[in-house]
């Protein structure tokens, strides 16, 4: 069943290219009819680009526990590691059950915005030591805009 | 025998329902109206850099088929292959100014896909959560207005080809089904796409693709559907 391509033989004078352009096009119109793009899905893809931002630089994702460190025996529940960097700053991101906690790197104050889609996040703030904390954990798709300063840095979006 | 990196045929000759062995579908509305051409999506991605909104629209409408297609091949629940589809647009979005070959927007939506489709099936798997497959497998819920057309009494017949076929479809095994879902998006990807989307070298698609049809057509004759 999972092998299914190696064991076709080919039949000498079989259907052609013509036969299996026309039976791909049959199946394009099937999905078109039966498996079609979700409305609501595309309305939220349209309603992305209100979150394209030219002046936020992005930080990119280096380091995440799913799929960067090795799984913890028999521990369930285990806080989900994220690691962003943006040239010289560093932003690390623990999610756990409760909410999250975050760590500005170097150390500094920082104004931040848990964002979920195109509609204000949460605010949080990242004291003195660059710490923050918000009670609330992301679910689904989420991104953090810091404004520290100097800047504006937007992590880069993910699934929580 | 076709050489590496075959163009496809061109669409020309394979969109005509003049050629389709039925008339399924004749009475379908069915359009390629919100085609994007793949030549202009470079200039679709410069304009919405540059805050054209119809640009990026154009966009949405032309490749979301694609990002949803490499969704379903990867039979992700609703749930996760959802927000794995939303993610994929966020990220298009706040990439849009840095992506290096705008012609090329569509591949880079394909691999985005299959990253974060990757990285799920990955941390289902470490959780040991055993999903049902059989819920894995429903088709979309959403009715679209093809569908109501083909639930009128006129289109029960074409309506239970459809779904045969379908069903035909489903049953590949996993290699061919997940090629497939992907090579049927509307409007059809290119090779290059394909390949973003599945991990599988250009040059591979074609000969596979000939095999998984071929195969889906030996089913269907089985069936005597055809």
């Amino acid at each position: 069943m999972s092998d299914d391509i190696d064991h076709e033989g080919e039949h000498g004078g079989g259907p052609g290219e013509f036969d299996d352009a026309v039976l791909e096009e049959e199946l394009r119109r099937a999905a078109a009819v039966l498996d079609p793009v979700p409305a609501h899905l595309r309305q939220l893809a349209v309603q992305a680009y209100a979150l394209h931002d030219l002046d936020a630089r992005v930080a990119e994702l280096t380091f995440d526990s799913l799929l960067d460190a090795l799984p913890v025996r028999g521990a369930l529940d285990v806080p989900r590691m994220l690691t962003f960097q943006a040239g010289e700053l560093t932003v690390d991101v623990e999610v756990t059950g409760d909410g999250l906690l975050g760590q500005v790197l170097p150390p500094q104050p920082a104004a931040v915005e848990v964002l979920h889609g195109p509609r204000p996040g949460a605010r949080l703030v990242a004291d003195d030591l660059g710490r923050f904390a918000g009670d609330a954990p992301p679910t689904g798709p989420f991104a953090l805009r810091l404004r520290t300063g100097a800047e504006v840095v937007v992590t880069e979006w993910l699934r929580a | 025998m076709s050489t590496a990196a075959p163009p496809r045929p061109a669409p020309t000759a394979r969109t005509g329902t003049g050629a389709l062995p039925s008339t399924a579908y004749d009475c379908l509305p069915y359009t390629r109206g919100e085609s994007v051409d793949r030549a202009d999506v470079g200039t679709l991605v410069r304009s919405a850099v540059d805050g054209d909104a119809a640009a990026w629209k154009a966009l949405v409408e032309g490749l979301s088929p694609l990002v949803w297609s490499v969704v379903r091949a990867h039979r992700l629940s609703d749930a996760d292959g959802h927000e794995v589809y939303q993610t994929v647009w966020l990220r298009f979005a706040q990439h849009l100014g840095r992506i290096r070959e705008p012609d090329k927007a569509g591949a880079w939506l394909a691999s985005t896909a299959r990253n974060e489709c990757l990285k799920t099936l990955r941390s289902l798997s470490r959780l040991t959560v055993t999903s049902d497959p059989h819920l894995l497998d429903r088709v979309s819920e959403e009715s679209t207005p093809e569908q109501s057309l083909l639930e009128s009494e006129e289109a029960a017949e074409q309506s239970e080809r459809v779904r045969r076929l379908w069903q035909e479809f489903e049953e590949l095994g996993d290699r061919c089904r997940q090629l497939l879902r992907v090579l049927i998006a509307s409007p059809p990807p290119s090779y290059q796409e394909v390949s973003a989307a599945l991990g599988v070298a250009v040059g591979s698609i074609g000969p596979l693709r000939q095999r998984c049809l071929r195969r889906l057509r030996a089913r269907l004759d089985a069936q005597g559907t055809r």
